[in-house]
């Protein structure tokens, strides 16, 4: 009886791994059915939770098999399921920045290693590729960072340590990245063969709870026009107004990171008045094209010596400004006020957007993209794109 | 946006409620602050510290990086917060240079100690505390630091598996936190008639609605440190 129960339902597409739905509340029950499974007549068509079995956990109902149990997160489950752990639902509360999921490195699970290759030439899209020994456990639009990357003390590729990256996941062993390594200043990186074994990457486990945000850039395409692409979602609409911070770096040959002119400040024409950019284009989640002639402009170029890795800075581009570009418009079908959406880490496509809790806000402007709800974990998701329709409850009372 | 945190109690429980409010009146303004650290660390564009000595990246902080974002910022024709205070007949003071602020952690005190001799002034150097902050630890050229305990780390995110500090270093203009009309902090008590059919439990909760925007984006950078391994740990 409700005094301070909620309940809400919806439909979500699975992206055929690790599935968020928001809501405005924290779950203990959940309960899914998947449309296109059901209609397939295979794979995982139903599937519930309550909060009482634990994070990652889930009843599912595997189609031809019946119903099978998945045991929580680090918990113990039946033998048939083993591999399964964890991959049920989770709750979500995503409220406080800068918080990183499991370190992998060399034996953090039993024989883990990961090794990158030198890749990328060409700077069209995701390049550099990351091959693990045991599951990495990510989902195309995760975000990663890097830490730890010396093959020796003098090579490696610890001038990408720190830097955050969207991983887009081939395998359950592969995932690339967008950078370019192709250059001999770059070594090729193995944990197995590091001195010391050395080298991590992590989750960033909820990379923008306020958009648009600070964004590293890993390519520039010059012209009458100027596209960029950065490491990791940019959130950036058709409107915003962008600021560009490419530091100058002495003594490296060629000038890193080359495209200075983009700079906000100074302005050589209107001392003191920055120079900023209108995003005319968004071609995807990471790539986006501004107002700037960049024709004569010094070419971008990511040739960082190893070793100028310490106090390295890197090039940045930044919302600046409120741009009025009016709310998503009202279709059939819709929300009656449509937010804005995000690209916050748990999306794997890279032209459409999580939704967020807020209500009509403005794009351009910044916006607040916290968020609770729930994972629909690998192992009750189906397959990408299948439809799942969703039950959330929260009771008035919960008995341990 | 609105962040409501409810606590439910019992009725006849006065004591408990007291102590109730007096935790979820912190709680609102560490929430409060919160909110706006974090809605900083996604703004603000970031120089990594390279003037200190251990090899990172970034680099613990060293005094040229001080020097450094002071000259950004005052290249960018960012308004210091603070005049500085003339030099007194007073042994073991000097004068303190017209400053911005930069916003730390207290992690952080040890190698700001470290700094002493090379820069750094604590705040009982100043020839006067009379415009220092409760929270401000000292000075270096024209940056003066508060420090906080809920400054934003990344922990183990430099280069070298290292907490990174976000230190944040701001000139007037940078920053706004708007209060919206009648959504400001508010603690809501209803007692049980109100809260129930049965009047079985009162309702104490907080509630509040604010925005923040970047003002001025060339006013502000973050200045991203590491420890000096061997101080603290």
């Amino acid at each position: 009886m409700a005094e301070y129960s909620r309940i809400a339902t919806g439909t979500i597409v699975s992206n055929g791994g690790q599935t968020l739905v928001v809501i405005p509340f924290t779950p203990d029950y959940i309960q899914i059915s998947n449309r296109t499974r059901a209609i397939a007549a295979s794979g995982v068509t139903d599937a519930w939770w309550y909060r009482n079995m634990g994070q990652g956990a889930a009843f599912r109902d595997l189609y031809g098999t019946g119903v099978q149990y998945i045991g929580q997160t680090a918990g113990t489950t039946t033998a048939a399921l083993s591999a399964l752990v964890g991959t049920g639902f989770s709750t979500i509360e995503a409220g406080l920045s800068l918080q990183y999921g499991p370190v992998y490195s060399h034996n953090s699970v039993a024989t883990a290693d990961f090794d990158i290759a030198k890749s990328g030439a060409g700077g069209t899209g995701p390049a550099t590729t990351i091959t693990t020994v045991t599951p990495h456990g990510l989902t195309t639009g995760n975000w990663v960072v890097f830490s730890n990357l010396a093959q020796t003390s003098t090579t490696g590729m610890n001038q990408i340590a720190g830097i955050p990256f969207m991983v887009t996941v081939s395998s359950t062993t592969e995932f690339t990245i967008f950078w370019d390594t192709s250059d001999a200043v770059y070594t090729a990186f193995d944990t197995a063969t590091s001195t010391g074994n050395v080298g991590s990457f992590k989750k960033i486990l909820y990379p923008v709870l306020y958009f648009p945000g600070v964004s590293f850039i890993a390519a520039i395409t010059l012209g009458p026009t100027t596209t960029v692409q950065t490491t990791a979602p940019h959130n950036f609409v058709v409107g915003q107004q962008v600021a560009f911070r490419i530091p100058k770096i002495p003594g490296i040959t060629p000038p890193a990171w080359g495209t200075t002119e983009l700079n906000s400040l100074p302005n050589p024409l209107i001392p003191g008045s920055p120079i900023y950019g209108y995003v005319v284009s968004v071609t995807n989640s990471t790539t986006f094209v501004v107002n700037i002639d960049s024709t004569f402009y010094t070419a971008f170029n990511v040739v960082i010596p190893y070793l100028s890795y310490v106090g390295l800075n890197y090039p940045q581009v930044v919302a600046v400004g409120d741009v009025n570009t009016g709310g998503y418009p009202i279709s059939a079908g819709s929300d009656l006020y449509p937010s804005p959406s995000v690209f916050n880490g748990f999306v794997t496509s890279t032209s459409v957007g999580a939704r967020t809790i807020n209500g009509p806000a403005i794009q351009g402007a910044y916006c607040n993209g916290t968020f609770r709800g729930f994972i629909i974990g690998s192992g009750v998701s189906g397959t990408a794109e299948d439809i799942i329709y969703w039950e959330a409850v929260m009771s008035d009372k919960n008995y341990p | 946006m609105t962040s409501p945190l409810i606590l439910r109690s019992n009725n006849s429980q006065e004591g408990v409620l007291a102590w109730v409010s007096e935790r979820l009146a912190v709680a609102m303004r560490q929430a409060e602050d919160l909110i706006l650290r974090d809605y900083v660390v996604s703004a603000a564009s970031e120089i990594m510290a390279g003037g200190g000595s251990n090899a990172d990246n970034p680099t613990n902080l060293g005094i040229s990086d001080f020097s450094l974002v002071a000259t950004t910022l005052t290249t960018n024709n960012a308004y210091m917060f603070m005049s500085g205070i003339e030099g007194m007949d007073r042994f073991g003071t000097g004068p303190v240079r017209s400053a911005f602020f930069m916003l730390s952690s207290t992690e952080l005190q040890t190698d700001f100690d470290a700094l002493t001799g090379s820069g750094f002034k604590s705040q009982w150097e100043y020839p006067s505390n009379t415009s220092a902050l409760p929270t401000e630890y000292g000075a270096v050229f024209n940056i003066r630091i508060l420090t906080s305990s809920e400054a934003p780390v990344a922990r183990g995110a430099s280069a070298n598996g290292q907490d990174v500090y976000y230190n944040t270093v701001l000139g007037k203009q940078a920053l706004t936190h708007i209060s919206q009309d009648g959504f400001s902090m508010k603690l809501i008590y209803r007692d049980p008639y109100y809260s129930g059919m049965l009047a079985q439990n009162a309702t104490l909760a907080i509630k509040f609605a604010q925005a923040q925007a970047l003002t001025q984006d060339t006013a502000i950078r973050n200045l991203l440190s590491t420890r000096f391994y061997g101080f603290f740990n």
